[in-house]
Formats: C-alpha cells, sequence, structure tokens
C-alpha cells in the first residue's frame, strides 16, 4: 500500500508562515524531500535592454537577438554566442521552439527568429526547427523532436497564478485543462511524459512587457504590464520561473501599495522543485546572473 | 381473440398517445431552453446596434459554446464553465487608428449565476448598468437577468470609454427583464457585512482562487452546492465567513466532520480555534448548511458570528 497523500491546508501555509507568506513562490519543503539539497545551484541570467522597445512600444529586433546572445554565452559561460549555441544544440538536432499564442502577449516573432537563426548557424538543418504551440502534438517537427526550446512571456494566469515556462508545456498534452486543479500544481507532471522528458535545452521567460495583473474574460489589461525590458534564460525552468516570479511580485506590491500575491497563489513552481524534482525554485539555490539595465530591477 | 384485441387495442392507442402526449410536453422545455438560449443572444445580437460613436461593429460575430470557449479566452473559460455558461456572443467594434472594444455577453442559464460569475471579480467603481455593474480602467461589466456582459478596451481613451458605456447601456436595455439572486444571500447576518466582498459559487476551484483553503475538495463542493463567502467589519475587527448549502444534511454533516479534521483538529463543540496567524477560525453546521469562520480577529467575533448565521437558518 502506497503511503497516504498528505492533504495540504492553509494551515500548513500559516505554520511556515514566519519564513514564507501564502503568496510565497517556493514550495512546501517542511513537508516533502527537497530536490534543491542534493542538486548543485542552478545559474538564472536576467538580461536587460530598454532600447529593445522603440518608442512605439516596438521590439527591436537587433536590441533583442543581442540579449538574447548575452544571456545564452553568460549561462553557458562562453564568450562567443556562437559556441554557447554549439553546446546547447547539435547538427543532427530536431529542434521545437515552444513558443505561446495567446493574442494579447504572444511569445515575440523577433525572439522565435533570432532562436531559429541561431539554431540554423549552430548547423541544425533548417526543415529540422519550427516553433509551434498548440499544435505541437500534431507537428511532425515536434513528434520527431530530440530537443525543445521553450520561449515565452511571464503573465498572471485565473488558474495557475502564473503562466510560466513550466506551464508552458501544458499544450503537450490533449486535454490541458484536467491540469487546472489545485492551482495547476501537478504541471510538472507534464515534463516527465515520454516525449517531452529531458529534452528541453533551454529556457527563454520573456519579461520585455510583463502583465502582473489579469480582469475580466481576457484577463488582460494594458495598464496591467510595464516595460521591464528583460529576458530570463537558463536550463532551469523553475529557477527561471522563480526569478520571474519574484519580479511579478515585486511590481504587484508596488503597484498596489501593499502585499498582494497573485491570486490564486502560485503553487506549480514549488511543487516542480519538491515533488516533480525539475529544478531549484528555492532563492538560496539559483546563481542569479544580471547582464545590462539595473534600474527598477526589482530584485 | 377478436373482442379480446378490441378491448386490449383501445387501451393501448390510448396509453401510446397519453405517453407520446407527455413525451412531447417533456421536450417543450428542453426544446424552448435551446431555442430560448439561442434567441436570446441572437435576440440581443439583432438588436444591439452595430455602431457605437466612431465604432463599428465587424461583419461576423463569435459564437462559443462551453467547449469552443477555450478556443476564444483560454484558460479562462474554465470560470464560465464553472458557472454552468450556456453560450458567448463576442462582438468586436473597430475604428480607424482607435482600440478595438470588445463585447461579450455570457448567457449563464440562471440570474443566480450571472450573478455569480459577477462576483467572480468585484474590485472597481460602482456603475449604474445592468442589476450591478463595475468600472476598472480598461473594462467595464455587469449582469442582469441570466446575462453577465463584458465590454472590454484594449485601451481607454475618452472616446473609447464612451463608446463602451454606451455599448453597455444599450445591452442593459436590450436584456430587458431582471432576475433574482441566489436565495443562500439571506442567511448572511446583515451586520457589517461587506457587500462588496461577497462571491456566489458552486466549485472548488473558484474558492481557491479567492481563498485557498486545501488542496483536496475537503468540503466536497460541486455544482449542486451554493457557496458564499463573504466578509465583515465590526468595530474596526475583521472576519471572513464561508457558508455553504449542500443539497442535502448528511453531506453537510459529512463535510463538516471532513473539515473539522483536517483543519480544525483541535476544535471543541463549535469554540473557535486560534490559528498560526493570530486569527480564529470556527465551524458549525445546521441541516444542510455548513458555516465556516475562516478568519477573525477574535475569538468573539468569529463565535459570535457563527451563532448568528445559526440562528438565521
Amino acid at each position: 500500500m502506497g503511503a497516504r497523500k498528505k492533504i495540504i491546508t492553509r494551515r500548513d501555509f500559516l505554520r511556515v508562515g514566519t519564513c514564507f507568506t501564502l503568496g510565497s513562490l517556493v514550495g512546501l519543503p517542511i513537508t516533502e524531500d527537497t530536490h534543491a539539497d542534493s542538486v548543485k545551484r542552478s545559474r538564472v541570467v536576467l538580461v536587460r535592454d530598454r532600447r529593445v522597445l522603440d518608442s512605439s512600444g516596438q521590439i527591436d529586433r537587433i536590441v533583442l537577438r543581442d540579449m538574447l546572445d548575452g544571456a545564452v554565452a553568460a549561462l553557458q559561460d562562453v564568450s562567443e554566442p556562437s559556441s554557447a549555441w554549439e553546446r546547447l544544440v547539435a547538427p543532427h538536432d530536431i529542434v521545437g521552439i515552444k513558443t505561446n499564442v495567446w493574442p494579447y502577449l504572444p511569445t515575440p516573432e523577433p525572439l522565435h527568429d533570432a532562436i531559429r537563426e541561431r539554431l540554423t548557424e549552430a548547423g541544425v538543418r533548417e526543415e529540422n526547427i519550427s516553433a509551434d504551440d498548440r499544435g505541437v502534438l500534431r507537428n511532425p517537427v515536434f513528434q520527431r523532436s530530440t530537443a525543445l526550446i521553450n520561449a515565452r512571456p511571464m503573465r498572471t494566469h485565473h488558474w495557475s497564478g502564473l503562466s510560466t515556462l513550466l506551464k508552458n508545456y501544458i499544450m503537450f498534452v490533449p486535454n490541458p485543462s484536467r491540469f487546472h486543479d489545485n492551482a495547476c500544481e501537478r504541471l510538472g507532471a507534464i515534463w516527465h511524459l515520454p516525449h517531452v522528458k529531458g529534452k528541453t535545452r533551454l529556457n527563454v521567460l520573456v519579461m520585455i512587457t510583463p502583465l502582473f495583473h489579469g480582469m475580466g474574460p481576457h484577463h488582460f489589461s494594458r495598464q496591467h504590464t510595464w516595460p521591464y525590458c528583460g529576458l530570463i534564460v537558463s536550463k532551469d525552468p523553475v529557477a527561471a520561473d522563480t526569478t520571474g516570479a519574484r519580479i511579478i511580485q515585486a511590481k504587484r506590491d508596488a503597484f498596489f501599495g501593499e502585499e498582494k500575491p497573485a491570486s490564486p497563489p502560485n503553487r506549480h513552481i514549488g511543487a516542480a522543485d519538491t515533488r516533480f524534482k525539475l529544478g531549484n525554485s528555492r532563492p538560496e539555490r539559483i546563481e542569479l546572473v544580471r547582464l545590462g539595465w539595473e534600474e527598477d530591477i526589482l530584485l | 381473440m377478436g373482442r379480446c384485441d378490441i378491448s386490449w387495442g383501445e387501451p393501448v392507442k390510448k396509453a401510446l398517445f397519453l405517453l407520446l402526449i407527455c413525451l412531447a410536453a417533456g421536450s417543450i422545455p428542453l426544446l424552448m431552453t435551446r431555442q430560448s438560449f439561442a434567441d436570446s443572444l441572437e435576440t440581443v445580437a439583432t438588436a444591439l446596434a452595430r455602431r457605437a460613436g466612431d465604432w463599428t461593429a465587424q461583419e461576423k460575430n463569435g459564437t462559443y459554446d462551453r467547449k469552443t470557449i477555450f478556443d476564444y479566452i483560454d484558460g479562462a473559460g474554465e470560470v464560465y464553465r464553472a458557472y454552468n455558461m450556456r453560450g458567448c456572443l463576442s462582438r468586436s467594434y473597430t475604428a480607424a487608428g482607435k482600440p478595438t472594444i470588445v463585447l461579450d455577453i455570457f448567457d449563464m442559464g440562471s440570474s443566480r449565476d450571472a450573478f455569480g460569475v459577477f462576483t467572480h471579480d468585484r474590485d472597481g467603481k460602482p456603475l449604474e448598468v445592468g442589476q450591478e455593474g463595475l468600472y476598472r480602467e480598461g473594462w467595464l461589466s455587469f449582469w442582469k437577468g441570466r446575462f453577465f456582459v463584458s465590454v472590454y478596451m484594449e485601451r481607454e481613451t475618452v472616446a473609447a470609454k464612451e463608446a463602451a458605456f454606451r455599448l453597455a447601456r444599450a445591452v442593459d436595455s436590450i436584456i430587458g427583464k431582471e432576475g433574482p439572486k441566489p436565495p443562500i444571500l439571506r442567511r448572511l447576518p446583515s451586520k457589517g457585512l461587506q457587500d462588496q466582498s461577497i462571491r456566489y459559487l458552486h466549485h472548488p476551484m473558484l474558492l481557491n482562487y479567492h481563498y485557498y483553503l486545501y488542496d483536496e475538495n475537503l468540503l466536497n463542493l460541486g455544482q449542486e452546492t451554493d457557496v458564499l463567502l463573504a466578509s465583515y467589519r465590526r468595530d474596526g475587527k475583521r472576519a471572513r465567513l464561508l457558508l455553504v448549502l449542500y443539497p442535502n444534511p448528511k453531506r453537510a454533516q459529512e463535510a463538516h466532520r471532513t473539515f473539522r479534521s483536517h483543519y480544525l483538529p483541535e476544535a471543541e463543540g463549535e469554540g473557535a480555534v486560534l490559528l498560526e496567524n493570530g486569527k480564529w477560525s470556527a465551524a458549525s453546521r445546521a441541516g444542510k448548511y455548513l458555516a465556516v469562520v475562516l478568519e477573525a480577529d477574535s475569538r468573539y467575533l468569529a463565535e459570535g458570528l457563527l451563532e448568528e448565521v445559526r440562528k438565521g437558518l
């Protein structure tokens, strides 16, 4: 007989309240084994450049590509972006770029273009690269893929509190709404599915104009985005999401003038660490490298 | 044999005839429901002007059902499904060089659920439109009868706001008929009740959205349960109350037992328990109702509020 699953209630959060608030970005390390204790720190690169947005709010492709190059090189600890990409992928790889098409805040097209360009320069054949979101299960490149690159903007979300890199893989299951229970806590399980597991080479969390609060059926309002002008890049999706979530939380607190956790409280990032062992959510296990613009960095 | 055939044949024919009548009568509400739903959204769409100030409606309306709503509003569709949404009509209004205005009309099937989905997001300034309306920068919403209406501006400008208000009022007048709120609202003690805090729901996922309580459905909530979440303020002290109406006392009793064993195991009788954050919590059941003071600033407030609920049931 397996051990009976412990029901986690609000009181469990209250008991650890001296360390973590209810809206905490970490999981419940007191109740479960911590993956982070037994693994090395995760490197996360935050790169910012205010020039990535022009005066009309449009993305500057060149600046964005340079940001990506700088971040990937720093992540791999090399000086040349080209060698950084060559360490990420091999010419024989078949690469799916998992994007997000949510109309109000999609993965910027200049970003997939830049990733595609760098992949081809690293030797991956053009026909072995595809960017997709809702069609990934039917996409032949994704079906044959040996590598995935995960790229999406961060935003608040009705059910998960935050739409994250972890959540971006929800389209790898045929019935995404099955994962909406308990603030989408089980999203990490998707990363263990055979057609996904172990394939992700790079995560790019787009923080150019993140959405820090949602309202209405469309869960979007321009006034709740801001020009943060950043990218968060890491091989560890949990660490990248944790870093992004800290920024969103700081922005919410500043905007509303009080501590205002996202509703519902984010649970899937912590669970991805403690339950699904996908990476590090504890700040002390994250090595944060900052590049570029420092003003209002919120970290 | 022949007589027998005749004598048995007539009653059988009559019975069959009656059965057909009954079947036909039984199917009328079904047909009416389907028909009236389609007519209602269609009626609104037909009656509604295609112009609002400088804005003109796009040629084609969007129509969505419980399945296709995800295609339109992504995961947020779950909210409307959790309130028994029957259909959604969407119409975009555009004007050259100006932000798009998106009108969404949700048929929730009942005024109770239209009210419920309205309470899902209560931020904003009260607006005199529909039975209750709210305005926040870029978005206004209201409920009336069995409809929940949302008017969203992709970017708010003075002109867009004016057009959005005009649209909302036009839809309000077309809907016409008002509907009742959920009867369970009458069970809430009135003293110190913060009207704007009231949430009416059925689904445990929505309860967790507003007030995270547990990762399992400890209270056994579902479509057949009516749930209220409300805040109180009395003499400078605050409390948050959860009131659930179950289909039968047995289910309420079971939920009460499960809740106490997992959430308030140290409770003695119906006395309040001091939580780790310095707030007080208590639970009580009466018949089909379960009342829980989730958090109160004082023991006196927690137990007093619970007593008042009990007396009002």
